[in-house]
């Protein structure tokens, strides 16, 4: 179901610098959402960095950017044109 | 001593009379050593007959009376008055109750009078020992309370605060308004629901006397009529009203989307939100369950956003202590879930709906401006089956009771529907059409002929998803015919339930409620907006499934009868309470726990009552293992007494 409105959930993208990493996991505690999840394979310091699990639930909150200690994280927001939130679609 | 007794017994027609042989007890009687004086009368309730007793209390210098009629609940207080006016104290009167207890349901009459004759010796034993008592007076705080803010909730609330009196008006949701405010007009004049109910939630907002708590809930209550005190538990916005500008600039940077609960989950919304534009408070709230925001590293994407910094994440739930004289409860209601509707798709089809979500599908703010569409596909849905009594009438499955608005908003439906889809087809299966009111028989007929809805008369048994369409089956028992209807789109006609927590809160208050959960009212005839605790008055949807004029009309009834107690400086209290032997008493506290009222408390060892918040039930005398508690004119003496009189001869 397709909520009706022009209220659209954020779109974005996440990108992980596997080998900035150093395998905290602080992203991956900290998503609200549990999108992220520590990975099996090793970065070239020999960490395991996390992998995108379900990028379905993201919603782009960009908490797993301000966490990180190394930087090896950042989301990019997709700009949509957002006209006429709820709110003001009534008013 | 012995006292002079006067005994009158009440024929009451052939009530009592055509079982009990009245001359016999008032003669029986009058041979008893304590009674000065005996007859009897056709209806002792009656002018002549209260004549009749006042006149032979000063006659016969009586100093108490026994009348033996029907239930002290009916007429106990006649008599007292009667006592009194003969010049005796009201508590030398007691009622022997023969109609009740004796001739209703006895059929031998000869037996009947031997049980009347002891029932009203009994009564004579009591009165014997009775004290003369004076009523206890007590102040009244002169202010109120209403708990839910919705058209009930609103109108008691405008009504109490327009005499003068403070009122405070709490309500758990964001913004007042409750369910009326999300209908898209209402039945039988289709007038619009925002239009007629926004004028009122601005009153409220801007009356002076009103002091409206919203997102808040009550905690705890303690005291009694005329002196409540209730903390109310006012959870935290994290938004501060007074700063915020309205801009609606946090909204658009929130990255979170939940379903609205304000259009029942067919629009999205942020974290941060206001429910509706009309919202009072015209206010923002945000929702700690969605929000990252609250984590201990937040997303504070809002407040970096919010210029004149109104939003503060660090807020804390907030205890508000108030004092009230009197309290209007009017809850309301919720829809019976669809989920629980396992014939109609238990909820997992999107294009079943239910009667609330339809409403704001119709609504011209609604999530489609006014336009009737799928919510599946956003297409204009060409046949739409309303399905009425879903989960109503139905004692097996779901509810027992009819909702009673059912047959009217669904015609309403179907004829909003029509007037949006001019060329759609909409049929209701109907059980029965129940349209009692003024104009709603007439509305249900303009359904059918001047739009054209189909009403098919029988249940529908089973409905399903084929070929992206909804697959109805059902019957139509007049034309004696299996249907199958595909549809675009269904409507259920959920039945109304009592608002979630409903029945916490009513334990909270020690309000009783009725087999459905409803709030129940002290006499479904004579007292409908009156609960059982004094004090607490019932209104709205809370009590039973009503429409809006009902409700309306039982909150104005409910203001009435709190302003009853509000105008008054003082309030009397039956002065029968409980009294403690304090040389008896040794402090063990079992009375304490078993007293349902918190009328006793420990001091120094020994019991206190606190003589307001008794009720005289006499737990507490049960309980005591040293006789050490009674209750005024009904001690284990008097009970002693009457027994003997009972079973003696």
């Amino acid at each position: 179901m397709v909520y009706f409105g022009n209220l659209k959930a954020k779109k974005g993208e996440i990108h992980i610098n596997k080998d900035r990493c150093k395998g905290c996991a602080f992203c991956v505690e900290y998503c609200p959402h549990d999108v992220l999840e520590m990975s099996e394979e090793f970065n070239v310091k020999g960490y395991h960095p996390p992998y995108i699990k379900d990028e379905d639930k993201c919603m782009y909150c960009q908490l797993c950017e301000t966490i990180c200690p190394e930087f090896a994280i950042f989301v990019t927001l997709k700009d949509e044109e957002e006209e006429g939130e709820k709110s003001q679609s009534r008013s | 001593m012995k006292k002079r007794t006067g005994v009158f017994v009440c024929h009451c027609g052939i009530n009592i009379a055509g079982t009990v042989d009245v001359k016999k007890v008032a003669d029986k009687l009058g041979k008893h050593k304590a009674v000065a004086h005996s007859e009897d009368y056709v209806y002792m309730c009656s002018d002549p007959g209260q004549n009749l007793i006042t006149n032979a209390i000063k006659e016969h210098k009586l100093d108490s009376i026994v009348v033996s009629c029907c239930s002290p609940t009916l007429h106990e207080k006649t008599f007292q008055n009667a006592a009194k006016a003969g010049g005796i104290n009201e508590f030398q009167s007691e009622i022997a109750n023969i109609r009740e207890q004796c001739s209703w349901v006895h059929k031998d009459k000869e037996k009947a009078t031997i049980k009347a004759e002891k029932i009203t010796r009994s009564a004579v034993e009591r009165v014997n020992k009775n004290e003369s008592l004076e009523p206890i007076s007590f102040p009244v705080t002169r202010r109120a309370m209403v708990i839910g803010a919705g058209i009930a909730g609103i109108q008691a609330a405008l009504d109490m605060a327009n005499t003068g009196y403070e009122v405070v008006l709490v309500e758990k949701n964001p913004s007042i308004g409750g369910h009326m405010i999300q209908l898209s007009e209402t039945f039988p004049t289709l007038d619009c629901s925002q239009c007629i109910l926004s004028p009122k939630m601005v009153e409220v907002s801007k009356h002076e006397n009103i002091k409206l708590l919203t997102y808040s809930e009550v905690q705890e209550i303690s005291g009694y009529v005329g002196n409540f005190n209730v903390k109310i538990k006012k959870n935290p916005t994290f938004v501060d009203p007074d700063k915020c500008t309205l801009c609606d600039e946090c909204t658009k940077v929130c990255p979170v989307l939940t379903s609205d609960e304000f259009d029942l989950g067919l629009t999205g919304r942020r974290a941060i939100y206001m429910p509706f534009p009309q919202a009072i408070p015209a206010t923002y709230t945000l929702d700690d369950k969605h929000c990252p925001g609250l984590l201990p590293i937040a997303c504070g994407k809002c407040a970096d956003v919010c210029d004149p910094g109104a939003i503060d994440y660090d807020m804390k739930p907030e205890i508000i202590e108030e004092e009230v004289g009197a309290i209007v409860i009017a809850t309301g209601f919720d829809l019976y879930e669809k989920e629980e509707m396992g014939e109609y798709g238990s909820g997992k089809y999107p294009d079943v709906l239910d009667g609330l979500q339809f409403e704001r599908l119709c609504s011209a703010s609604g999530p489609t401006q006014g336009e009737v569409l799928r919510p599946s596909d956003h297409k204009v849905p060409k046949e739409v089956v309303f399905i009425q009594c879903s989960g109503s009438r139905d004692p097996e499955q779901h509810c027992a009771y009819c909702s009673k608005i059912c047959c009217m908003y669904t015609a309403k439906h179907a004829m909003l529907y029509k007037h949006h889809v001019p060329d759609g087809q909409a049929y209701i299966f109907y059980i029965d059409i129940r349209s009692g009111g003024k104009g709603y028989e007439e509305f249900v007929q303009r359904a059918v002929e001047e739009d054209g809805v189909v009403y098919l008369r029988g249940k529908v048994s089973k409905i399903f998803e084929y070929n992206g369409k909804i697959r109805v089956w059902g019957v139509d028992t007049l034309a004696g015919k299996d249907i199958e209807i595909d549809a675009d789109m269904v409507v259920l006609a959920q039945a109304m339930r009592p608002s979630k927590d409903a029945d916490k809160l009513a334990k909270l208050l020690k309000i009783s409620i009725d087999k459905d959960g409803f709030l129940q009212e002290a006499h479904p005839k004579l007292r409908p907006v009156e609960s059982v605790t004094a004090g607490m008055f019932l209104a709205g949807a809370a009590q039973a499934p009503k429409d809006i004029p009902e409700a309306v009309a039982q909150a104005s009834g409910a203001a009435a009868k709190a302003l009853a107690i509000l105008s008054q400086e003082n309030l009397f209290h039956s002065p029968q309470v409980a009294k403690s032997i304090p040389n008896l008493c040794t402090g063990c506290g079992m009375c304490v726990d078993v007293c349902p009222y918190d009328a006793l408390s420990l001091k120094n060892g020994k019991v206190e009552v606190n003589e307001v918040l008794c009720e005289g039930c006499g737990t507490c005398s049960a309980t005591c293992l040293r006789a050490a508690i009674e209750v005024k004119n009904i001690t284990p003496y008097q009970i002693y007494e009457m027994i003997n009189a009972s079973l003696g001869g």
